[in-house]
């Protein structure tokens, strides 16, 4: 993560315009540091993504150091005392520099890093949440330890301090699943398991971005991660659980017609109603959702009615067809159903 | 060698300007009346049959229900709006007309003779250009071209034939009442007017794709349809409820899978909605549900505002999940009147 992006600022470099990536490297590091940094390797709020960032600091300083070393040694021979050097220092100056050093400097890097590879497949501390690659959107469960399973879909809640375990599966192609603030990426592959667990520390508001091109809507597959306080967390994992809170206002109830008339419960589950569709995101809780359409959009009432009248547009090929035959009326009625769906 | 070059180049150049007087002073006479010239007959015969042989579908293609009587039926019925005036019945000669034509259409009979199934498939898809034999007239529709196949095989093999109807009205196929029991032709008394009225514009534009309703729709006045659309209609057909919901079929019909959407969702039984927005199915025939599913999938089916969510609904089922689901549906008690 934090190595690709420093080697492609680099790369690019070698190739042509040094000064160029140094501005571009810089430019990354500024921006990351100004923005939010909900989704940024260099925010890192958990374990997993502190420990990925210092190994990046050890790295990017050791080649740091490494490179001023090189480039003084050659400054001093060339420049300040250039002399003629006897076979034999120069042999020695070879062998020494070119090969018991760095076989030396990237023995110790490996001796330091390899066992941080293990800790991000760390076992949890009793919360297993299975999630489900779809195109393109997230089925989420949650597994407790007592086998009971919570459906959600496009939105990760974590308890901060404790160690959450990720199964990782996909329903059709490879995706890959990466929240670059609390920790490294791992594919989640059709047929095949994968596991990884996160261990958040700083309560917030993170996004992780599908990582592996999946088809024409790959770069709208988001999802926000809500790291929350122990508590916190407990008390909505148990709302989640519940069913789905009827429709209070008169306009949330025509709402709730227009969804059963428009057959919704065909693709959708509303827990505690008869829709009990399995091809879409589960919307029992969905108005309590930071985001909408997989972390495209924010969670409001015209947000809801803009992605059901022109949801091809805003997510090309997706599975779910555009309403955009309902009228006004109808789909502020069903937006506000939605949203009411806390 | 340059003289023979010249010489042929002469020959050739005489040869197009020939060409060009007969075509031009209108001296090949097209007149119907006469034989071809000697030769020319059996020339264009035989190209068509070797084309035919060529391109015909493989035998696997042939449907398996190919030779279901109901099938037979359907195309009999489509058979004598749409064949029978060129190629006559079995028991009745071909009209003076058709027998006036050159080449002259070969009574159903002697048509049926020289080929296969799978031929007489694409003959009646593809048509024969020069011959007065059009292709069928819609696109996507293999299925019915089959089913008026089926007729033709019964035929060739000698099957009983299904009685000829009287008339060529909508009751001919879909019953007195709308309520056919060939399976190959829907039921229209568990449709309301809307419905039927919608499906008859449909077929009347080409937004549904049909060799079959478009050779009755084409020509329909709105007020026609109206009229046909009240005659079979039914205000308000509730769909029957499933008896074991636990049955895998019930399954996939109530809750759909990871890729399916639950069918009942819009097409009922126990849909909690104010209005239908898709027709009835429990208790429609199973041929003709198993056809339009499989349009459905495969993208070639138009329809209303709502033909994109039956499209997307139907795009990932499987050959066997639509034999399936036809056969549930239709096994189900028809809609409570």
């Amino acid at each position: 993560m934090q190595n690709i992006w420093l080697s492609d600022g680099m790369g690019q470099g070698r190739r042509q315009h040094n000064w160029k990536s140094h501005a571009a490297l810089t430019g990354i590091l500024l921006l990351a540091g100004c923005g939010s940094g909900r989704q940024s390797v260099l925010n890192p709020a958990g374990d997993d993504a502190l420990m990925l960032f210092d190994l990046a600091r050890v790295m990017f300083i050791g080649a740091l150091i490494l490179w001023l070393l090189v480039a003084a040694l050659f400054i001093y021979v060339t420049r300040i005392a250039p002399r003629e050097f006897s076979r034999c220092s120069a042999e020695r100056l070879i062998v020494g520099g070119g090969v018991i050093f760095p076989v030396l400097l990237l023995g110790a890097l490996l001796i330091y890093s390899l066992p941080l590879m293990s800790s991000q497949r760390e076992a949890d501390d009793g919360l297993e949440v299975q999630i489900t690659a779809e195109q393109w959107w997230w089925r989420v469960n949650y597994v407790l330890p007592n086998g009971d399973t919570i459906t959600s879909a496009n939105e990760l809640r974590l308890p901060v301090g404790a160690r959450t375990g990720l199964r990782l599966n996909a329903h059709r192609v490879i995706h890959s699943f990466w929240v670059p603030a609390l920790g490294g990426k791992t594919d989640m592959i059709p047929g095949r398991e994968t596991f990884m667990s996160l261990k958040p520390e700083t309560p917030g508001i993170y996004r992780g971005q599908c990582a592996e091109f999946c088809g024409a809507s790959h770069a709208l597959m988001a999802f926000e991660v809500v790291a929350m306080e122990p508590e916190a967390f407990a008390a909505w994992l148990a709302a989640e659980a519940a069913d789905a809170v009827p429709p209070q206002t008169p306009l949330a109830r025509k709402g709730a017609g227009v969804f059963a008339r428009e057959g919704c419960g065909g693709c959708h589950t509303v827990r505690g109603t008869d829709a009990q569709g399995q091809v879409g995101p589960d919307l029992t809780h969905v108005g309590s959702r930071v985001s909408l359409g997989a972390g495209i959009l924010p969670d409001g009432v015209e947000d809801f009615a803009n992605w059901i009248a022109h949801t091809e547009d805003l997510k090309p090929e997706v599975a779910m067809p555009t309403y955009d035959y309902l009228s006004d009326g109808d789909l502020t009625a069903l937006a506000t159903y939605l949203e009411g769906l806390e | 060698m340059r003289q023979v070059l010249w010489t042929l180049a002469t020959l050739a150049g005489l040869a197009v300007l020939g060409a060009a007087a007969v075509i031009g002073f209108g001296l090949y006479n097209t007149s119907a009346r006469g034989a071809h010239l000697p030769g020319i007959g059996w020339a264009l015969h035989t190209t068509f049959k070797q084309s035919v042989r060529l391109r015909a579908p493989a035998t696997e293609e042939v449907p398996a229900d190919l030779r279901h009587p109901d099938r037979a039926a359907l195309g009999a019925l489509h058979y004598q709006n749409a064949c029978a005036f060129c190629h006559g019945f079995p028991d009745a000669a071909r009209p003076a007309t058709a027998m006036a034509m050159n080449p002259r259409p070969p009574h159903v009979t002697e048509a049926v003779a020289d080929w296969d199934a799978r031929h007489m498939g694409w003959i009646v898809q593809e048509g024969v250009k020069m011959s007065g034999m059009p292709h069928w007239p819609a696109e996507g529709r293999e299925d019915e071209v089959w089913s008026v196949v089926s007729y033709l095989m019964a035929i060739k093999e000698g099957t009983e034939l299904p009685p000829r109807p009287a008339s060529a009205t909508c009751t001919a196929c879909h019953g007195e009442d709308g309520d056919t029991t060939n399976a190959y032709i829907p039921r229209l008394d568990l449709l309301t007017p809307d419905q039927i009225a919608q499906a008859l514009r449909h077929y009347r534009s080409g937004a549904r794709e049909s060799g079959i309703m478009a050779a009755v729709a084409r020509d329909l006045e709105d007020a026609e349809i109206a009229r046909a659309a009240r005659a079979f209609g039914r205000s308000d057909p509730a769909p029957a409820p499933i008896p074991d919901p636990e049955a895998p079929a019930a399954l996939l019909a109530t809750r759909g899978t990871g890729d399916v959407p639950a069918c009942t969702a819009c097409h009922g039984p126990e849909r909690d909605a104010e209005a239908p927005i898709a027709p009835v199915i429990t208790g429609q025939n199973e041929g003709y549900l198993r056809a339009q599913l499989r349009l459905w999938r495969d993208g070639a089916r138009g329809g209303g505002v709502r033909a994109e969510l039956m499209r997307k609904a139907a795009q990932d089922l499987t050959d066997a999940e639509i034999d399936n689901l036809a056969a549930f549906f239709a096994g189900l008690a028809p809609a409570e009147p």
